[in-house]
């Protein structure tokens, strides 16, 4: 049987050297690493060599698409990129939903594009099939993501998969993102200050060679079997319809969503479509359209104290087509408004108050941090950059810091989910610093029964011993349960590994239909590589521990993944059985409990010798 | 003429491509959305749908799409 689901080659881009080069993709290192997140993950720890400046030429950015991607097996678009981001020194990820750019990439005959080096001027890499060619971006720079994208549909048509920066990037703001076909962010940790340290303005591709499975026969089989199960999903149209609207109705109320709602947009291949496109229907901005990966997200600085939902919306377009991220801005103004009210920072240097919960104010701020004038300059920098200029006392000021940046959920943040589940550790310990994307377990929701538990759990991959070190005594009558949320985390990250690798979608919409089983299955249909669920399961483990070891390599300790101080101070995160105020021994405990549900060294977290020589990652 | 006829509602259309895949792998057992006889192009707030000359009206396109921008009604056999 012939391979099939990956298109079959590596695309490497030398920017300094202007050389573009052309690879086979290595089958046998594919299988090893699965593809996708997995495979991007291998050729980063490959490239970047240890110690590596996030902003130096040195630092390559590795992107990839699994091997589902491009078929039509539901929301497999999924695009990853691996590379050393500039806020928590880190090697981290970015994922987004790959709209039209994960397909048209994988179409163009490419699984993973290496990029190295810097150019010497602005420029794009242009990839149309065999045509790939590093071309002037002189008239894009300065530009704003909207408008690179817009330049480049008009110059290329549709489709064309664009992922390009702002303003932010080029100027390399430290919480700078890039964006797929301005729709899905590749985001928090500075990756689009990574383009920018590069030149990069943007990637654009077309595709038009296609995809082909291995085994047509099973594939059908799986597929339409699959896809039945999501069309009798009784809330399929609410989903589809209202999507985290629905669970969010508190943020977003309902009839302001149908109000401005213009049409809902969805990655290539998905059934449920998350992404919005949105028309604010009256007042000073009426007409002003927006496309944006959730509608939740445009409500953004209404949860820092803005009032009306329109200049919410206004705000959120500057600060994307900047190419900002939000979480990581609002935190920063808290801070220098924070500075300036307890006399760090002198009233009288600011050209413009700082007023969180006015747009004309914060407009002004982006606009200042982009093109780091003024105080905006060190702003630029996030909240290492100001620390380090004010000092000390200045720390007292500081919102909770995990890697240098601001975990956006948690009491006091953002996102004021209080009880202590897999998503809030997860952002101390997913190497890229606070992102809650890979975290997710059933604690997504607050008080679910532990009942049903073992079902996701195993859905998610988990074996059986597993389980019952997650919840001992669930299966015991008479002995009170526990949720060892620790342990499960370390299962929350094989799920979002296993959905990576291969190419799907990792927002729970989607994901709810997925089970490991069925993953090992179609990955077998589509590539042809025979895989049941425990190799599967082995081949994750193998991504996300040597995703592990490139950041002990970087120097990753245990200090680093130190929960932060003032998550303890009242009001303080509560225990999600519990509710219990958590405190920090506990809390301690959980991350021990992660190290060694991996098998790595309990109170360093470094993969142990054994570990490492089961999953096949010592080096020979 | 095919079995069905075959109505569009852009304004339900999300740009999944899941009829341009569906119809592709159909006739050239390759899932490659440029040779699908049906094309969708969206743009921000909108879309167009056209079939090609190829299109057949087979029908496969419309139950693979999920979000109702795709009917079809069987047509009377001729006589
Ligand atoms: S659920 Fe959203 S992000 Fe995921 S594939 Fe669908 S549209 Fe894209
Ligand atoms: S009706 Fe059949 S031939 Fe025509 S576009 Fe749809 S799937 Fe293709
Ligand atoms: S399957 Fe339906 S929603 Fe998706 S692109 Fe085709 S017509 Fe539009």
């Amino acid at each position: 049987m012939t391979v099939g689901g990956f298109a079959g080659s590596v695309l490497y881009v030398d920017l300094t050297h202007g050389k573009i080069e052309k690879e086979p993709l290595d089958l046998a290192l594919a299988e090893k690493f699965i593809g996708g997140f997995g495979l991007t993950v291998k050729l980063a720890y490959d490239t970047i060599k240890p110690g590596t400046d996030a902003l130096s030429p040195d630092n390559p950015i590795v992107l990839g698409v699994g091997p589902l991607v491009g078929t039509n097996l539901p929301s497999t678009s999924r695009l990853y990129v691996a590379t050393k981001l500039p806020s928590s020194e880190t090697i981290g990820w970015c994922g987004g939903g790959g709209v039209n750019f994960g397909y048209l990439l994988k179409n163009a005959g490419y699984d993973h594009v290496v990029i190295e080096g810097r150019a010497d001027r602005p420029v794009y890499l242009k990839i149309i099939d065999d045509e790939v060619e590093i071309c002037d971006a002189g008239y894009l720079w300065g530009r704003g993501v909207e408008q690179t994208c817009e330049a480049l549909w008009k110059g290329f048509g549709r489709p064309t998969g664009v992922i390009s920066i702002g303003q932010a990037g080029e100027n390399l703001v430290l919480f700078s993102m890039a964006f797929i076909d301005r729709l899905s962010t590749l985001g928090r940790g500075g990756f689009g200050a990574v383009m920018g340290s590069k030149n990069l303005k943007g990637i654009m591709v077309k595709g038009s060679r296609g995809i082909k499975v291995a085994d047509r026969k099973r594939y059908k089989t799986l597929s339409e079997t699959f896809l039945q199960t999501i069309r009798d999903y009784p809330y399929l149209k609410e989903w589809q319809d209202l999507g985290l609207v629905k669970s969010f109705p508190m943020i977003v109320p309902e009839e302001t969503y149908k109000r401005m709602k213009k049409r809902r947009v969805a990655c290539v291949s998905c059934p449920i479509g998350c992404k919005d496109v949105v028309e604010i229907p009256d007042g000073d901005f009426q007409g002003l359209l927006k496309c944006t990966s959730s509608v939740l997200n445009l409500y953004t600085p209404v949860l820092y104290g803005f009032k009306d939902y329109r200049e919410s919306i206004r705000c959120m377009a500057t600060l994307d087509n900047y190419g900002l991220d939000m979480f990581e801005f609002f935190g920063v103004m808290g801070l220098a408004k924070a500075l300036v009210d307890h006399g760090l920072i002198s009233k009288d240097s600011l050209d413009e108050e700082i007023i969180i919960d006015s747009l004309q104010s914060m407009e002004i701020w982006a606009r200042n941090i982009c093109y780091r004038e003024g105080l905006g300059h060190i702003l630029a920098g996030g909240f290492k950059a100001i620390l380090m200029e004010f000092g000390e006392e200045a720390k007292k000021y500081a919102p909770p810091l995990v890697k240098g940046m601001h975990p956006y959920a948690g009491p006091g943040c953002a996102i004021s989910w209080d009880l202590f589940g897999t998503m809030e550790l997860g952002q101390v310990l997913d190497p890229r610093g606070p992102h809650v994307g890979s975290g997710g377990s059933p604690t997504y929701f607050a008080k679910r029964p532990l009942e049903v538990f073992p079902r996701h759990l195993t859905r998610m991959g988990a074996p059986k011993e597993a389980i019952e070190r997650i919840l001992p005594g669930l299966q015991s009558p008479g002995q009170k349960p526990e949720l060892r949320v620790g342990r499960l985390l370390r299962y929350s990250h094989r799920w979002f590994s296993t959905l990576g690798s291969l190419g799907i979608c990792v927002r729970a919409a989607i994901n709810r239909f997925y089970n490991a089983a069925l993953c090992a299955q179609f990955y077998e249909a589509v590539t042809g590589i025979n895989t049941d669920l425990s190799e599967l399961g082995r081949r994750v483990d193998r991504v996300w521990t040597l995703l592990r070891m490139a950041n002990v390599r970087e120097g990753l300790d245990r200090k680093a993944e130190a929960l932060p101080e003032k998550w303890f101070e009242a009001p303080g995160f509560k225990d999600y059985l519990t509710e219990k105020s958590l405190n920090r021994q506990e809390s301690e405990e959980m991350i021990e409990d992660y190290y060694e549900e991996w098998g790595w060294d309990r109170k360093t977290g470094v993969p142990t010798a054994q570990v490492l020589k089961e999953l096949g990652l010592t080096e020979d | 003429m095919g079995n069905y006829d075959i109505q569009v509602s852009t304004e339900s259309c999300t740009g999944c491509l899941r009829c341009q895949l569906v119809c592709s792998d159909l006739y050239t057992e390759t899932f490659n959305p440029s040779t699908a006889r049906i094309q969708v192009v969206t743009s921000s707030a909108d879309c167009s749908i056209h079939f090609t000359e190829a299109c057949n009206e087979c029908g496969v396109c419309v139950d693979h799409c999920f979000h109702g921008a795709l009917q079809k009604m069987k047509r009377e056999a001729e006589k």
